[in-house]
């Protein structure tokens, strides 16, 4: 599995405090609001602190474009490679 | 259809000679007969101003004597152009404080509108004096109550173009116009209520030095509050036609409700300074009724909830009368002057009180910070008051509208130092929930409403209010989760001539469970509801959501 899909599955897991559930329990193409994973508004709000914590992202509101990006875990970590920061700042911090 | 449009200038005079061949010269510059009424000055004036007439130029210098006071001089000079066939009278002071070099463009715009009254707006540089100032500031307030209007934003101006068949047809049905200081403000607004265009044109003025003013203080405000009486109660005879036509003609209606608003509020700011909080409450009733005719909406707004709130308990006579809804629409505007006066930093050592403050205490002892929810009833405005200096930094207020910032920056513009931290939050992101986190962390109290739904915000819970179901917003609760902070009610609503202030916990911290969350954020909210209900029990004119409180439009929240 891709370091940093995994990398990123940990973090939603962690910051939403999703109980019983592991990384690999999560389908990188998977969605995570609505159906899916069923993750909702104040869940994207945590989840973007948490993003904007540990990758240094610059998401200032949830704005349809950056619903996209959260999709499901696939588009967040190319998303968060798109931003140049993906990496060596995300393997320093795990 | 072209009206005919032959001006002549008009300049009256008492004890002014000093600027008058200058203005002369540049009248004839622009071809204009020039009409002088020396309004029995001394005689040293009186010489100089009539050593101008020039008859081979037309210019012609009258003498009137006893003095009649400027409205009488006018008067007397648009008998003489009349007399001598002219249509339009171009009037301008004789002190020469208006800008000469707007001439031209006043001609223009009559001409181009010779229905219509074209009048300057003076643009003051710093030589005004304040006091002045401050008296012009009062009557344009009370002329657009007159006039339920903004058409006219300066009434006061002496640099006018008249159309003189308007005039006389004023004069024709006997109504009055006021002789002296009075006459600049009523002509005006009863041409305007005749339907008379109003054509604005800024103009520079200056107070020449050494200028001295005929207006005499005492006499002359008396006057011109007499008039503003007459002038009140002829809008209210008025009422039906002004209002209708200002629907069919106004600017954009929230444009002036706003304006009028912060209008308002100047307004009180400088009444609060000069006449205490009951002389200003006096001074405001006209414009509250203002406001209390006009504003429909806020006006059922009101009763439906003093009606939800009697039926379960409170005590307020059958709210559909005129008295009770006046009444708190009165309580709004005293609201405001106590506002006022708390920022000017007036208030009364125990203006107010500690109600239930141990929770308050505890939330000062703690060097993390805090959320506070707080609601539109009474005044968390002055519960500052009981706070130290330190804590009173701690605080940052979470607005919505930009109403909310107009009215800060008002605020601030009086007192600055006694300035609160505000920030306008549309839409709570990651970026701003991440900055609030780490203000907290280093002590801030967060001051959010519980009883306003965010504009476009789907999330809200229906929590039964005053025996109806309202919506509630669930933002402060989520936001309270992510701030990991206790969370407080604070209340601060009148009870005679005090304030009490009531601080309460509402949780130490809010957790939303993933699989209970709706309930969980419904419980909370019913916790707030439950208290707010109590408050609008016992004070139910202190309540100010002047909208439909259990149907809010989609709109933007009032102020």
């Amino acid at each position: 599995m891709d370091d940093l899909e995994h990398d990123i599955k940990a973090l939603i897991i962690d910051a939403l405090k999703l109980e019983d559930v592991q990384p690999e329990d999560i389908d990188s193409e998977e969605m995570l609001f609505g159906t899916g994973l069923g993750l909702d508004s104040i869940d994207a709000l945590e989840l973007g602190v948490a993003l904007r914590r540990r990758y240094g992202l610059k998401i200032e509101t949830i704005t349809d474009e950056i619903k996209a990006h959260f999709a499901n875990v696939r588009s967040l970590a190319s998303f968060v490679r798109a931003q140049g920061q993906g990496g060596s700042e995300a393997n320093a911090v795990a | 259809m072209n009206m005919a449009w032959r001006p002549c200038a008009l300049i009256p005079s008492h004890n002014h000679s000093g600027a008058v061949p200058e203005i002369v010269d540049r009248l004839r510059a622009h071809n204009l007969a020039v009409f002088i009424v020396d309004d029995g000055s001394d005689a040293v004036h009186a010489e100089r101003l009539a050593a101008l007439e020039d008859v081979d130029h037309a210019i012609h210098a009258v003498r009137l004597d006893p003095n009649q006071g400027k409205g009488g001089a006018v008067l007397h000079g648009f008998q003489l152009a009349m007399a001598a066939g002219f249509t339009h009278v171009l009037q301008i002071d004789a002190d020469g404080q208006h800008d000469l070099g707007a001439i031209g463009r006043l001609l223009e715009l009559s001409r181009g509108k010779p229905q219509a009254l074209v009048t300057g707006v003076p643009v003051y540089d710093r030589s005004v004096p304040l006091g002045r100032a401050i008296g012009r500031y009062a009557t344009h307030i009370w002329v657009w109550i007159e006039t339920l209007s903004l058409a006219i934003s300066d009434s006061m101006c002496g640099l006018r173009v008249y159309p003189l068949a308007a005039v006389a047809a004023l004069w024709a049905d006997g109504e009055h116009i006021g002789r002296r200081m009075d006459f600049d403000t009523e002509i005006i607004v009863r041409l305007f209520w005749r339907g008379v265009e109003v054509v604005e044109q800024p103009v520079a003025v200056t107070y020449p030095e050494g200028n001295t003013s005929n207006f005499d203080l005492w006499r002359d405000n008396v006057r011109i509050s007499r008039m503003h009486a007459r002038l009140f109660f002829g809008m209210l005879r008025r009422l039906p036609q002004l209002l209708s036509r200002q629907r069919a003609t106004s600017r954009h209606w929230a444009w002036i409700a706003e304006r009028g608003a912060y209008a308002g509020l100047r307004f009180s700011g400088v009444a609060a300074r000069l006449l205490g909080r009951r002389g200003c409450l006096v001074v405001l009733a006209p414009i509250v009724l203002y406001f209390y005719l006009t504003g429909r909406e806020q006006r059922r707004a009101s009763a439906a909830f003093l009606r939800q709130a009697a039926s379960h308990g409170a005590n307020v006579r059958v709210p559909q009368s005129f008295g009770t809804g006046f009444r708190h629409f009165m309580s709004f505007a005293a609201r405001a002057v106590d506002t006022f006066i708390g920022w000017t930093g007036r208030m009364a050592a125990d203006a107010v009180q500690p109600g239930q403050v141990n929770d308050l205490i505890e939330a000062e002892r703690s060097p993390y910070g805090a959320l506070f929810i707080v609601a539109h009833i009474g005044n968390v405005d002055l519960a500052r008051a009981l706070l130290d200096e330190e804590t009173r930094r701690r605080l940052l207020v979470l607005v919505h509208t930009k109403h909310a910032e107009n009215y800060n920056r008002l605020l601030k513009s009086y007192r600055p130092e006694a300035a609160l931290n505000t920030w306008q939050v549309t839409d709570l992101g990651p970026a701003a929930a991440m900055e609030l986190k780490s203000r907290v962390e280093q002590g801030a109290w967060v001051v959010i409403a519980g009883d306003r739904i965010p504009v476009n915000s789907d999330r809200v819970s229906t929590i039964p209010f005053l025996g109806r179901p309202a919506p509630f917003s669930q933002g402060p609760y989520i936001l309270a989760a992510l701030l990991d902070c206790p969370v407080y009610t604070l209340f601060c609503l009148r009870q005679g001539d005090h304030h009490v202030l009531d601080v309460e916990k509402l949780a130490d911290r809010i957790v939303l469970p993933r699989q209970a969350r709706d309930a969980a954020l419904d419980s909370y909210a019913a916790s707030f509801a439950a208290r707010l209900e109590r408050y609008a029990i016992a004070e139910p004119l202190q309540w100010y959501n002047f909208f439909d409180f259990w149907n809010p439009t989609p709109k933007e929240p009032r102020p």
